[in-house]
């Protein structure tokens, strides 16, 4: 979608000869691309009893081979205690116009242990670490718990801190060349006090951040005492992309309570995006307007009472993305435990197109059937083909936080999931064939986490 | 170097004895020693490698930023930072981080 006039500055950027690691266009990913085969997921034990290091599994969601929905490698770290959670490539669409960088190397930053891993996945199906940058090496810019993985249009890699070396506020974002070397910090220091998730729109030289808290604040787990003494976020940032400095500052105020996943709607041309406010359970749709950003609460998740709560129970939107078509939004609510789907075509006032249960507190414990693995946990990470057509999700969100909210995830371990999605009709129906048991990983249940296709995804992909 | 005996107690009833010197971390002389406790960022920010002190002393030798005043006095400690000033009982496993923070609403 498009609201804003071409400029001088995108006529001239046409990908008529593209040889880079991308697609030329949303459309032409969704035409052009294969169905997904492969995923790359985060596979943890940090937080448990499990003397093993956490993993990078390669799962096999190809309906035609023999070994559909099972993990057909686990790529391990060298070192335990990392808690894997986000990662990204070091190279997407947006710099699909140089010619010798390949979408190829995996950055995947230990949250907790602030250590950065760079994992070459030449051989898709056996991937290999090729390098590993120490967290020292991050302590010397002040800087901790990276968090999001985005490739920028030069072949460069930025990485949303979410601490200083302390694990206390500010972050910041650290900045690594195409060797995989740290390059060093890409904003001034101070700019932000807290930070999380990032999108960028290189055409209209915009970023967006967000906020979590300090990772001294949430590390440890979630304290109600924590929100009540102002210690969790509720702003966005936006920031001029080329300076790496924040141009305004939105307070979401209540009902925008610990904003995470930044999504802009895939066009580049496009001045939309959504952000969901985890505790207090809303999306915001984020726009530009008459020369300013604004941010406004369009779909609200109202708490539940469950029998065993004192309190009602908060949806916890966690994480959001949004179809390549820019046609659909689709996020989690991880402790009620329903998935949902919501027509964008009108970015201002989303309509609820359809849902799907499963696990949380008032979902199905059995969604994929009566005999299968009991689901622990609610819908979390998302990811969804190129073409719309299989949403895919895991359970876990983080482990000192499952541990307070579904503390059997530790004993059962996590699972991915998958629906099939139908476009034309606006409608979800979970696959009861597909589910990926992480609790029967080798050394003990394993949670599971980001998901990542090696051809680039909804929520990886930039266009310049 | 003074050197001292530390008693690590699962839930589950499993013990362990090591010797831990002064000037080392409970966690280090467990990693020494193949005791596979859990731990996270390693300088006392996250809480993961957490564990309860029964009997004894034990010292941070940078300030616990992940452990509250109140977690302290209850006898938290943070065994990636925590050396031993004399011999002690530690409680130990992923469930103490679990246990440190009440689960809000329930």
């Amino acid at each position: 979608m498009s609201d804003i006039e071409p400029t001088a500055d995108t006529e001239v950027h046409h990908h008529a000869q593209t040889e880079g690691p991308g697609y030329a266009t949303p459309q032409a990913a969704i035409e052009e691309s294969d169905p997904e085969r492969l995923a790359y997921v985060m596979g943890l034990y940090v937080g448990t009893d499990v003397d093993a290091p956490d993993f990078l599994s390669v799962v096999d969601v190809d309906p035609e081979s023999e070994t559909y929905t099972e993990v057909i490698d686990r790529v391990e770290m060298p070192n335990r205690g990392d808690e894997l959670h986000h990662f990204g490539w070091n190279a997407c669409s947006s710099s699909c116009h140089i010619d010798e960088l390949e979408r190829r190397h995996l950055i995947i930053p230990g949250q907790r242990s602030s250590r950065i891993h760079v994992v070459d996945t030449k051989n898709r199906r056996d991937p290999q670490i090729e390098t590993v940058i120490e967290p020292e090496e991050l302590f010397e810019y002040d800087l901790s718990a990276p968090h999001t993985v985005h490739c920028i249009p030069d072949g460069e890699i930025l990485i949303s801190m979410l601490g200083d070396a302390n694990g206390e506020l500010p972050g910041g974002f650290l900045e690594l060349n195409d060797d995989f070397e740290i390059e060093g910090r890409w904003d001034p220091p101070g700019e932000i006090e807290m930070n999380y998730d990032f999108w960028y729109q290189p055409r209209h030289n915009v970023m967006v951040s967000s906020e979590w808290a300090a990772p001294t604040t949430y590390y440890p787990g979630f304290d109600l005492e924590d929100v009540e003494n102002g210690m969790y976020g509720q702003r966005l940032h936006v920031w001029d992309w080329a300076e790496g400095n924040v141009e305004q500052t939105i307070d979401l105020g209540e009902d925008g309570l610990i904003p995470l996943e930044v999504r802009f709607l895939h066009s580049p041309e496009a001045t939309h995006g959504y952000v969901g406010a985890a505790l207090s359970s809303n999306i915001f749709h984020f726009f530009e307007a008459d020369g300013e950003w604004h941010a406004e609460n369009v779909i609200d998740v109202e708490s539940r009472e469950h029998e065993d709560w004192e309190m009602d129970v908060p949806g916890l939107v966690t994480d959001l993305l949004i179809s390549m078509d820019d046609r659909y939004l689709f996020f989690g609510n991880w402790l009620h435990g329903d998935v949902r789907m919501y027509d964008i075509s009108d970015p201002a006032n989303p309509r609820l197109a359809d849902r799907i249960w499963a696990g949380g507190y008032f979902g199905d414990s059995h969604p994929t059937g009566a005999d299968d693995r009991e689901v622990v946990g609610g819908p979390q990470m998302l990811q969804l083909s190129l073409d719309g057509e299989r949403l895919y999700w895991t359970t876990s969100l983080f482990s000192s936080w499952d541990n307070q909210f579904y503390p059997k995830e530790a004993e059962k371990g996590s699972v991915m999931l998958k629906a099939d999605v139908n476009p034309r009709n606006g409608t979800m129906e979970l696959d009861e064939d597909f589910l990926v048991d992480f609790g029967d990983s080798p050394h003990g249940p394993a949670r599971a986490h980001e998901i990542r296709w090696p051809d680039g995804d909804c929520t990886s992909d930039v266009w310049q | 170097m003074t050197t001292h005996d530390i008693v690590l107690e699962w839930q589950d009833g499993q013990t362990e004895h090591i010797s831990v010197d002064e000037d080392e971390t409970v966690l280090e002389a467990t990693r020494a020693n193949d005791l596979g406790l859990p731990f996270g960022c390693l300088t006392g920010a996250c809480a993961t490698c957490a564990g309860r002190l029964t009997v004894g002393d034990l010292t941070h030798q940078r300030p616990p930023r992940a452990l509250k005043d109140y977690q302290q006095q209850q006898g938290y400690a943070l065994l990636c930072i925590a050396e031993p000033r004399s011999d002690c009982h530690i409680e130990v496993g992923a469930r103490i981080q679990a246990e440190m923070i009440v689960t809000p609403w329930k």
